[in-house]
């Protein structure tokens, strides 16, 4: 018995309806605008090094955002990802530096290391909050300064450095100009749609999100679908902090301070409802496109940082309010 | 929560302090720290931490902050160490403005207070009739070695960048100051000066938006190291090995690169004995000597490869 006819009640929106195209060609338009802008503001805009810089530069956040999607559609939030990254880039970084071992034995415990610290603090977030049915902000609060004094802890501060060279090499690697670790990205954007589109556990975590009560009813276990969906979230900032390490050769314990929030405006940008059980990852992925490329252009153009900086939180906000008009069009 | 247990801890030490006073009636030295999570400060709180064991004729009590701009739990402390009568203060402050107050109660108090690292500012101090000397390292003086190096290396004209820290912070701008100033007085071409936020992701991202904007840049003054890493890391992806790159603090994950020449030199400012310094300063005055006076200089250094 297929599990999907079992859930009464859902208001369906599958992400591929054509609402959602247009929303999604809605953000793609917003980008392409931005784009046109910057290539006629800055010759250098359009440059193949500035695109290989632009796709590298959103390789973080997108892989964070692809994470929080999950969480935000389930209706939570997670404010833990930039800390719980450099935790899991501690802990891999710890690994890494192990003496006695070869470069290939070294490279796969630290990617072990760092992907199972980032899922298990993903895990207990998940845990407390469904269990004891509070609200994630807290709980993710909470964790934001676990994981931020752990990292502190393990490091002792310092600074994790002199990785295997195969490694720095893999962060720096380009295919035709394109980042490897920006594919990585793509490939976790690629799979996640997979996940929500076309799984019955996808199509559950929109559930919970639109009407959790109902899920329930229809037998689910609501409790280990939203621990898989901060799990989701712990694991992809686990990954995150393997593709920091690999790009910039050290662990830093302060890395990835408010990242969170970028993530999070990446996620709304594309249009993710804050409400949950509306959105798709890839509008995500254009959010963070957005995200990256204002910051990428506004410091070709000459802006200064204060400048910057009020422009970046301007797009957020509109954005929201743009997601306030689309819910309405949703609902009439 | 966090309150309660600093409250718990206080008063534990407290209890520990009168016994252990009248046990061996040793001078009590209160540290205050900026954030602990800054690798300088840690640095900092071991060399403190050396510097008691060694010397035996004193007890430390230290304490840090959260980040950076939390200067609340620093009054909380200066507070704190009023109530439990140390003898001496030894302050960073977070703030410049915001701690003169609460060391004058402190002074008040009769407490020997030594304000080092960051300097409290001059008119705050005028206006509460505060009068505090500074130990400290010259940050716009180091700043100003790193970028003389810079413009000895690069000559008249040559076209630079500056990755600044966290805008408002006293250190960041006398390190862009200090920068500024070689850029003067070596004729340099100074194109774009931008915050990272003391952060090496940030300064990667910046830094190689900046080198696509201006591809002739010759120099980058970085206010930290951690930021001169991600310059350096953007550098290596660009392909570019003529530019050269100059931070600050000298902290050893840069060091393999001064030595191969991916950094051409970054400042010392020996903050593991500062702190240390400051105590033997604050232990003088409590055993007669003299008050001090304006501005004791710690020594900074400039880390060049061979």
């Amino acid at each position: 018995m297929s599990a999907v006819d079992n859930i009464p009640h859902i208001p369906e929106k599958s992400p591929m309806s054509f609402r959602s195209v247009i929303n999604n060609a809605g953000i793609g338009i917003a980008l392409l605008l931005m784009i046109l802008f910057f290539s006629v503001a800055s010759e250098h805009f359009l440059s193949a090094n500035n695109i290989t810089n632009i796709l590298t530069q959103i390789t973080i956040n997108l892989i964070l955002a692809v994470g929080m999607t999950f969480v935000i559609l389930i209706g939570g939030i997670d404010l833990s990802v930039g800390s719980v990254m450099a935790f899991a880039a501690v802990v891999a970084g710890k690994a890494i530096t192990l003496p006695g071992l070869g470069a290939t034995e070294l490279i796969i415990l630290a990617v072990l290391a760092g992907v199972i610290a980032g899922m298990v603090c993903g895990i207990l977030n998940g845990v407390v909050s469904a269990y004891w049915s509070l609200p994630s902000f807290i709980i993710t609060l909470g964790m934001l300064n676990i994981a931020r004094g752990a990292a502190l802890q393990i490091s002792e501060a310092q600074t994790i450095y002199s990785f295997p060279f195969a490694f720095e090499e893999f962060g720096s690697m380009l295919i035709y100009g394109v980042p490897v670790v920006f594919l990585v990205a793509l490939a976790l954007v690629v799979i996640a749609w997979f996940v929500l589109n076309r799984t019955v556990f996808g199509r559950l975590i929109y559930g919970i999100g639109n009407n959790e009560e109902a899920v329930r009813l229809a037998g689910h276990p609501v409790f280990w679908y939203k621990v898989a969906a901060f799990s989701i979230c712990g694991l992809t900032a686990g990954i995150a902090a393997i593709i920091y390490m690999a790009r910039l050769n050290i662990s830093s314990p302060i890395a990835g301070i408010g990242f969170e929030l970028n993530a999070i405006a990446a996620v709304i940008i594309g249009g993710t409802s804050l409400s949950g059980g509306r959105g798709s990852v890839i509008g995500t992925l254009l959010g963070a496109f957005i995200i990256g490329v204002l910051a990428n252009g506004l410091i070709l153009i000459g802006l200064s940082d204060f400048v910057r900086q009020m422009i970046t939180g301007l797009v957020i906000v509109i954005a929201v309010i743009l997601d306030h008009y689309r819910a309405k069009y949703s609902a009439s | 929560m966090k309150l309660m247990k600093f409250a718990a801890a206080a008063a534990t030490s407290i209890l520990l302090s009168t016994s252990m006073a009248a046990a061996e009636d040793k001078p009590v030295v209160g540290l205050i720290m900026k954030s602990l999570a800054n690798e300088f400060f840690q640095n900092m709180l071991a060399g403190a931490e050396a510097h008691e064991a060694e010397r035996g004729d004193y007890e430390l009590r230290a304490v840090g902050m959260q980040n950076e701009t939390d200067f609340e739990s620093q009054i909380n402390a200066v507070e704190n160490f009023i109530t439990q009568g140390v003898d001496a203060i030894v302050v960073a402050p977070a703030d410049s403005k915001a701690m003169v107050r609460p060391l004058k109660r402190a002074m008040e108090a009769g407490i020997v207070v030594v304000n080092f690292d960051v300097a409290l500012d001059e008119g705050a101090k005028e206006q509460q009739g505060v009068e505090l000397a500074f130990v400290g390292p010259d940050n716009r003086g180091g700043a100003k070695m790193a970028g003389d190096a810079l413009g000895a290396a690069l000559g008249e004209g040559a076209k630079v960048v500056i990755i600044e820290g966290n805008p408002g912070a006293d250190n960041a701008t006398q390190r862009r100051l200090g920068f500024e100033d070689a850029v003067a007085e070596h004729k340099l071409n100074l194109l774009d000066s931008r915050t990272a936020h003391w952060e090496t992701e940030e300064a990667n991202q910046v830094f190689s938006t900046m080198l696509t904007a201006n591809p002739d840049i010759q120099g980058v003054m970085a206010a930290n190291d951690s930021m001169a890493i991600g310059v350096v890391k953007a550098l290596e992806s660009a392909g570019r090995d003529d530019i050269k790159v100059v931070g600050f603090d000298a902290i050893p994950a840069v060091m393999p690169m001064i030595e191969d020449g991916r950094m051409l030199a970054s400042v010392d400012q020996f903050g593991q004995q500062m702190a240390a310094n400051s105590i033997d300063l604050a232990l003088e005055v409590l055993a007669g000597g003299p008050q001090l006076e304006g501005w004791v200089k710690t020594p900074i250094e400039l880390v060049a490869g061979e």
